[in-house]
């Protein structure tokens, strides 16, 4: 699909952090966090283990409250979206099925809170390759299989917006290689697409913009030529921006 | 945010309420619970009924009929069922999962809590209607389904308040087979307020004339546990970061 066949099937949905500091306790996860994601690319949000992305996607769904600042998608905070996993698709760390339930059963409940119809369910199923697993309890898939259940989920809405927190974890290269051609479609679609993670060659080969979080700041935020500039590699600007921090969040 | 969007139908407190009931009913945990309540209860039922066993008793073999704690006993296998609605959302990052899809904790909290309620009056009514019906009891079924209920929402609160599956179960037996017989006897003013006692003293079944308060008194503090569970977890899962 062109770019702008894309726009007109869908919004251009902007996401918007404003100084966002997050503390726990005395610790500093996030501070002054400050990026803005557009639509029509792949955004990579690339940090160190510990560096404070998983907490800034939290704070971006509302599943922590920011000590302070905004994190806007379309301009609203995310519990205030009137359709959230039609807007915003997300797979997020430590966010993960009962193994008790079937694979089924984890889609339709979700699907069911957001009036998806059902049929959408066997679908993203099909998409993910879990067709097959459907009707098994989810304590008995495999980590790469967990994880496609968890694009899967991120699917069911058919968003405007994909957050994916280290999508490619525990995927086989066949899984990394769909993963990738599929989030470069969907940003060619006029669609938002933010994709956390600390592999280098993987966000290389997929991002066209880049943020790169260190020690819970943004240490630097452009496309992909702009980062690497004057460097070899992505990974060699990464450790020429980041190589000086010292973690305090871990 | 778009006419596409605009034109749908609003996401209702049905739509939750019955994505609530799916996470219930595709729990297998929701029918091991079920399953053991109707047949332990339906047996006590058939054992009062038939009386054809007693048990050592101070004024010497006594009906089980007339001791209240093994007549009530059934009920902390079907507690699981509320529990494991609540306490299930913090096994596997549930939770976060649930706030996505419904980030307006005030709504996931209420259809929650109507599914729960749902389903546990519905597998109320399985555990208690064969032992009432066995013993000819059924005029009791409106107090039975109170205490049931009641004691439901108790640990479907302390499951959240807790965030597991174990303790609110673990906790709620405690009262009765620990607390209530080492204590009862030092200190009935307090031991007959706790859930167990007053429970028994709804059903008018108090396991001690000392712990033993009016059907109306057990109610209103068993209502008073119940209240005070549902809002302390109510409170804490809209404050707390997940």
């Amino acid at each position: 699909m062109t770019r702008a066949a894309g726009a007109a099937a869908h919004a251009f949905v902007v996401i918007e952090f404003n100084g966002v500091t997050k503390r726990y306790g005395k610790k500093v996860a996030v501070a002054e966090v400050t990026f803005s994601v557009r639509p029509g690319k792949v955004t990579g949000f690339l940090g160190p283990n510990g560096a404070g992305k998983s907490t800034a996607l939290r704070v971006l769904l509302g599943l922590d409250h920011a000590t302070s600042g905004t994190a806007l998608i379309d301009g609203k905070r995310y519990r205030d979206l009137r359709y959230p996993l039609r807007t915003v698709g997300a797979l997020i760390d430590g966010a993960g099925p009962v193994a008790d339930r079937r694979g089924f059963d984890h889609l339709s409940w979700i699907a069911r809170s957001n009036r998806i119809p059902r049929s959408r369910v066997g679908e993203v199923l099909d998409a993910v390759g879990l067709t097959d697993a459907a009707k098994q309890r989810v304590g008995k898939y495999s980590l790469g299989m967990r994880q496609r259940l968890g694009i899967a989920v991120a699917l069911l809405g058919d968003p405007d917006v994909l957050i994916l927190d280290e999508p490619v974890n525990g995927l086989d290269p066949d899984g990394i290689r769909w993963i990738r051609t599929f989030l470069r479609d969907y940003a060619t679609q006029g669609r938002t697409v933010l994709l956390s993670s600390h592999l280098m060659t993987e966000m290389a080969d997929t991002a066209d913009d880049v943020v790169v979080i260190a020690n819970g700041r943004i240490v630097a935020h452009g496309s992909l030529p702009e980062i690497t500039a004057g460097h070899p590699s992505l990974e060699a600007a990464f450790f020429a921006l980041t190589g000086e921090q010292k973690q305090v969040w871990a | 945010m778009t006419a596409v969007t605009t034109a749908r139908p609003a996401i209702r407190v049905a739509d939750l309420v019955a994505a609530e009931l799916i996470k219930i009913r595709s729990l297998p945990a929701t029918w091991i619970a079920l399953a053991v309540a109707v047949v332990a209860n339906a047996t006590l039922g058939f054992i009062a009924a038939t009386d054809v066993i007693r048990l050592a008793g101070d004024d010497g073999p006594t009906s089980i009929a007339e001791i209240g704690t093994v007549m009530l006993a059934p009920v902390y296998a079907y507690l699981a069922i509320p529990v494991f609605a609540a306490g299930s959302e913090y096994r596997g990052g549930q939770l976060r999962l649930s706030l996505a899809a419904v980030p307006g904790r005030g709504r996931f909290l209420a259809a929650k809590l109507l599914a729960t309620l749902a389903a546990s009056l519905v597998a109320a009514v399985l555990v208690v209607l064969p032992n009432l019906v066995l013993r000819g009891a059924l005029g009791d079924l409106g107090r039975h389904l109170v205490v049931y209920l009641l004691l439901a929402l108790i640990g479907y609160g302390l499951a959240f308040a807790v965030r597991t599956v174990v303790t609110p179960i673990a906790v709620l037996c405690t009262f009765p087979i620990l607390i209530s017989t080492t204590l009862g006897g030092l200190w009935p003013e307090a031991v007959r307020l706790l859930p167990h006692e007053t429970a028994l003293s709804l059903l008018d079944m108090p396991a001690d004339p000392a712990t033993a308060l009016s059907p109306v008194a057990g109610l209103l503090v068993l209502a008073a546990w119940a209240t005070g569970s549902v809002t302390i977890a109510w409170i804490l899962v809209t404050r707390r970061d997940v």
